[in-house]
């Protein structure tokens, strides 16, 4: 981008002569002894506040060092993060989703002796947690929590059948909800475009019949197998027999809007449903339950959403940055943040396997015992770019959903993995 | 034009078609306010009317005015849409006027160049654009959608303006050249004040996009504070996968009142601005 | 409130201080190109220049915050592979043309109709205006609920009818889901498209109404000869304005189904975000958004082609 320095004075002119002091970007944010944590604002009002409040005031008490956190709004993390990444400037420390390590892994700085001296204080980490944050052998992310999916049953509508316990296999669950549909209570699991809940139960559905997109290699695709078209035959009986038809095109606020005007008896969802119906809705939150995945052929499974905090290779107080991470993961007060938030974030710390967030809601329990058998999209391959681009084309869901739709297993199973091979061969 | 027909046949002929366009247009707006009244018990009970509240509540729009920074999101639109608004009319000005009044060399070829700029699409360009400002270190300023909507912005303005500027009789110019006006004067004093409408329709069709805009507000605003209206109430009243439907109506309804207020005193000139600048031009 | 902004900028340009200098600037030409300098340079820094970086983006694999490398036409190539590719395609020809066709037939019977004499014309022509204010990703988020077949009035009354509950799928629905948003595409532009074209009968002389009334034409004559030719640059140019923006139509999409069911509704601006900005491949995402360029250039010039012959 050579010579491109007299367009942005240019630029800097025209900004300053058009709009004023006032709406120029605000430099020197971060002064001497404060770091910026960038984080998605939470689903959870407390837990925000508490990190807003109550954790800065312990550090800085500790150490001296203020904490500013900077919250983004839910959905444009990715863009702030790429901004930061793109620019080297923003924040100094940053909250992850998902696959954002793998595809700035980069920008962010080695984090593995923290790692290394959390997980010994703190009970050892879940095996998923290295899955979630460890990049070509270095942790690029301390894990924070899962964001779990689990199964949300009308345990009231459940009981008219004859069930007191949710179906152990996926083949019991679809007689439930064949029963189900006909009494008018249909299941409603996303099969259209959102951003989670419709991996949230694909993948663990196409893993448990014993299916993957790719090899543990991250590079021969491996949708095209007998166990894929089981499960593909499954989605689509699934859905055709236990379903409303609109689920196709549900996004996922959908299943949380089904739910809570008692449309459906049965869902895929993180603990929001549970959550706003306790509070908003008291008759429907009695009678609403969670449970893990059923099991298929192969196993049961669930599906990682990780949570986790990395620090930008260009910020100036990288260490101090790091000091604060190896902190916030080993005080007491990671403990009392946890409990604000309502079991939503479910540790990944062994050491807080019994603690005492998980007696606030025992039907929350269910998210700590899925954590292991949870696992990121792309498994049993590492995580990758690759991985995000197969995500942001719906490449599995739009399998399952062609297939529910009517089209042929074969046929959608050889879209999917001409599109496989397109994105894990270059 | 109702002559020919009875009294009672010129009524249905105009409230017939016109009733039908009404019903279409409003039925969404009726839905909305509806919904923003419902307490949710209401909204989310399929076994009554959707289209009838029967226990009215202010809780949502009281619960967005307190809950949310909506006021502080309508202040950002408004300075968006009316700076950005601006330089474009300005920018429209200084390229539609030597289009439409002077012969130079070249001149045709500019006004297709701009009436090409018109045709680059949006989302061809948010990259790289997102990359410049990423560079200039603009995100998260309102400066960063104030300095892009006029790309969409200028090339409109100038093909619209261009318009009504040749629809504007030379006489007073040549009058002002004679006495010994230089150029810039005459248009400053003696011609720009003829084109009221002109800068009245373009205003406001460039007002209602920036005030609408979404997908550079989207990438370019990510801190609550420094977000338009659209934007905000999409990312703050959609946490995760659950909507807050209620406070989204209220949002919905708050939101468009401004324009609305602002459309209802301009609207003739709009009409009249848009009439002489695309017909003749 | 705008022309004074503008006198005032324009008024800080310094004066001309040498006769000879001030003789020069008189110069049309000179005068043109002074005048213009500004806002081209502001096009070329902010439209031409991103352009072209667009273009050298398409040419680059450039994985977010990675340098990118040069890999010539690849991502074009990879795109034509690409089934979505094609049918994000198809799908925009189609949701255009529609929406645009519905807005243009709409829109002149929305213009016909107010075109007459009644009492409360200005308050109906200003409601009528509501759908093109509210912020649209609002207004589609009202479209989301109301087409949800649990609370919408058509499918009660559908149901109430005979049809299987709970009645059509509006959105899960392929076929359906493509027509829900054309129709709330065309929801939303059919006012601008109507009060624009009133605008435009309002400017025709009633003589040639008169005229044609007296010769013994029908009112669809009158309609067909003397008002269709009048407003016909005028409807040229609002429909190229819908074809541009429908085109490049990005929040509906992005909220009401973000592409589904199956990529039924993705089009050419939500596929380039999902692939440049959801999984950070800025090359293969900006060489989508390439593609749109011809392909609505094919539009509009077989648009005006049209528009010239009839």
């Amino acid at each position: 981008m050579g010579g491109s320095n007299s367009r942005r004075d240019f630029l800097k002119i025209a900004v300053a002569g058009a709009a004023g002091a006032a709406i120029l970007p605000r430099a020197g944010m971060a002064a001497d002894k404060s770091i910026t944590l960038l984080h998605e604002s939470s689903f959870i009002p407390a837990f925000d506040a508490y990190m807003k409040d109550t954790i800065p005031a312990q550090y800085e008490k500790a150490t001296g060092v203020k904490v500013v956190y900077e919250t983004t709004s839910v959905g444009s993390l990715p863009t702030r993060v790429s901004t930061i990444a793109e620019t080297g400037s923003g924040a100094d420390v940053t909250m992850d989703i998902l696959l954002t390590p793998f595809l700035f892994d980069e920008k962010f700085a080695d984090l593995s002796d923290i790692a290394d001296e959390v997980g010994k204080k703190q009970g050892g980490w879940y095996d998923v947690a290295k899955e979630a944050a460890v990049v070509n052998g270095k942790w690029k992310a301390l894990p924070f929590s899962n964001i779990g999916q689990l199964m949300n049953w009308r345990t009231d509508w459940f009981a008219e059948i004859g069930l007191k316990k949710f179906p152990d296999t996926w083949d019991e669950l679809y007689e439930a909800g064949k029963k189900l549909k006909a009494k008018g209570h249909p299941f409603g699991f996303e099969l259209g475009h959102g951003f989670g809940d419709n991996h949230g139960w694909l993948y663990p559905l196409l893993w448990s019949y014993g299916g993957h997109e790719v090899e543990a290699d991250g590079k021969t695709v491996s949708i095209d197998s007998a166990e894929t078209a089981a499960a593909v035959d499954f989605c689509r009986k699934f859905f055709q027999d236990t379903m409303l038809e609109d689920c196709l095109g549900w996004t996922d606020v959908s299943n949380n809007k089904a739910w809570l005007s008692e449309q459906i008896s049965c869902t895929n969802n993180a603990e929001s449903i549970l959550y706003i119906a306790k509070r908003q809705f008291e008759d429907i939150g009695k009678v609403t339950d969670q449970a893990m995945n059923p099991q298929g052929p192969k196993g049961r499974f669930h599906l990682m959403n990780s949570i986790s905090h990395s620090v930008f290779n260009s910020s100036p107080q990288k260490e101090e940055a790091r000091a604060f991470l190896k902190w916030l993961m080993t005080t007491d007060a990671l403990g009392d943040w946890y409990n604000s938030a309502d079991s939503y974030y479910q540790p990944l710390l062994h050491g807080y396997d019994n603690a005492p967030m998980w007696n606030v809601e025992p039907r929350n329990i269910p998210f700590r015992d899925a954590l292991s058998t949870a696992h990121l999209p792309g498994w049993p391959a590492p995580a990758s770019p690759k991985l995000a681009q197969s995500v942001a084309k719906y490449v599995v869901v739009d399998m399952f959903a062609k297939a529910a739709g009517g089209a042929k297993t074969p046929d959608v199973i050889k879209a999917a993995a001409a599109q496989l091979k397109d994105i894990y061969s270059v | 034009m109702v002559t020919g027909y009875g009294k009672i046949g010129g009524t249905l002929r105009v409230w017939v078609p016109v009733g039908f366009f009404l019903i279409v247009t409003l039925l969404p707006f009726y839905w909305m306010a509806i919904a923003s009244l419902k307490p949710n018990s209401e909204l989310y009970n399929p076994h009554i009317s959707s289209l009838i509240v029967y226990h009215p509540t202010l809780k949502h729009y009281a619960d967005l005015l307190s809950q949310t920074n909506f006021l502080t999101w309508t202040w950002n639109t408004m300075v968006v849409a009316v700076i950005s608004t601006a330089i474009s009319l300005v920018l429209g000005v200084m390229l539609a006027y030597p289009l439409a009044r002077m012969r130079f060399a070249g001149s045709s070829l500019m006004a297709m160049t701009v009436a090409a700029v018109y045709l680059v699409p949006q989302p061809l360009l948010f990259l790289p654009l997102a990359d410049i400002i990423n560079h200039l270190n603009l995100g998260n300023t309102l400066t960063a959608v104030i300095l892009t909507y006029p790309t969409m912005l200028v090339p409109f303005c100038a093909w619209l303006l261009l318009g009504y500027f040749k629809t504007v009789p030379k006489d007073l110019e040549e009058a002002a050249r004679i006495d010994g006006a230089s150029r810039l004067q005459t248009m400053r004093r003696i011609f720009l004040p003829l084109c009221t409408p002109g800068f009245i329709s373009a205003g406001i069709f460039a007002f209602t996009l920036s005030q609408n805009e979404f997908l550079y507000a989207l990438i370019f605003l990510t801190n609550t504070s420094v977000r338009t209206v659209p934007v905000g109430v999409i990312a703050e009243l959609i946490r995760g996968d659950v909507f807050y439907w209620g406070q989204l109506m209220a949002g919905a309804l708050l939101g468009s009142i401004p324009v609305a207020i602002i459309y209802s005193f301009f609207v003739e000139h709009y009409v009249s601005g848009l009439t002489s600048g695309s017909v003749k031009g | 409130m705008t022309i004074r902004s503008e006198a005032i900028a324009i008024g800080r340009k310094p004066a001309p201080r040498t006769f000879s200098l001030s003789a020069w600037l008189d110069r049309e030409s000179v005068f043109s190109w002074a005048m213009m300098a500004l806002p081209l340079a502001f096009l070329a820094a902010l439209v031409g220049y991103p352009f072209c970086y667009g273009i050298l983006l398409s040419l680059e694999n450039r994985p977010v915050a990675q340098p990118g490398t040069f890999v010539g036409l690849q991502n074009f190539i990879t795109d034509i592979h690409d089934p979505i590719f094609w049918q994000v395609t198809a799908n925009t020809f189609i949701y255009t043309t529609a929406a645009t066709l519905l807005k243009m037939v709409g829109g002149i019977g929305l213009a016909l109709a107010m075109n007459q004499a009644f009492r409360l014309k200005n308050v109906v022509r200003a409601l009528l205006l509501l759908p093109f204010i509210v912020p649209t990703v609002l207004s589609t988020v009202a479209w989301m609920w109301m087409l949800d077949p649990a609370f919408s009035v058509v499918n009660r009354i559908l149901v109430e009818f005979g049809m299987p509950k709970p009645g059509p799928s509006w959105l899960g629905n392929p076929t359906l889901a493509m027509c829900s948003i054309i129709v709330i595409n065309t929801w939303r532009g059919l006012p601008f498209y109507g009060i624009t074209l009133l605008a435009g009968l309002q400017t025709v002389p009633p003589e040639l109404y008169e005229a044609a009334t007296i010769d013994g034409a029908s009112s669809w004559q009158r309609f067909r000869f003397v008002t269709l030719p009048l407003l016909k640059p005028i409807i040229l140019i609002v429909t190229l304005f819908s074809v541009i923006f429908t085109f490049a139509d990005f929040q509906l999409v992005y909220v009401l189904t973000h592409g589904g069911p199956q990529n039924a509704t993705n089009l050419f601006a939500t596929y380039a975000f999902d692939i440049g900005m959801s999984a950070g491949q800025l090359g293969l995402g900006a060489s989508v958004a390439l593609a749109m360029l011809p392909a609505l250039g094919l539009l509009i010039v077989g648009l005006t082609l049209y528009m010239r012959r009839t």
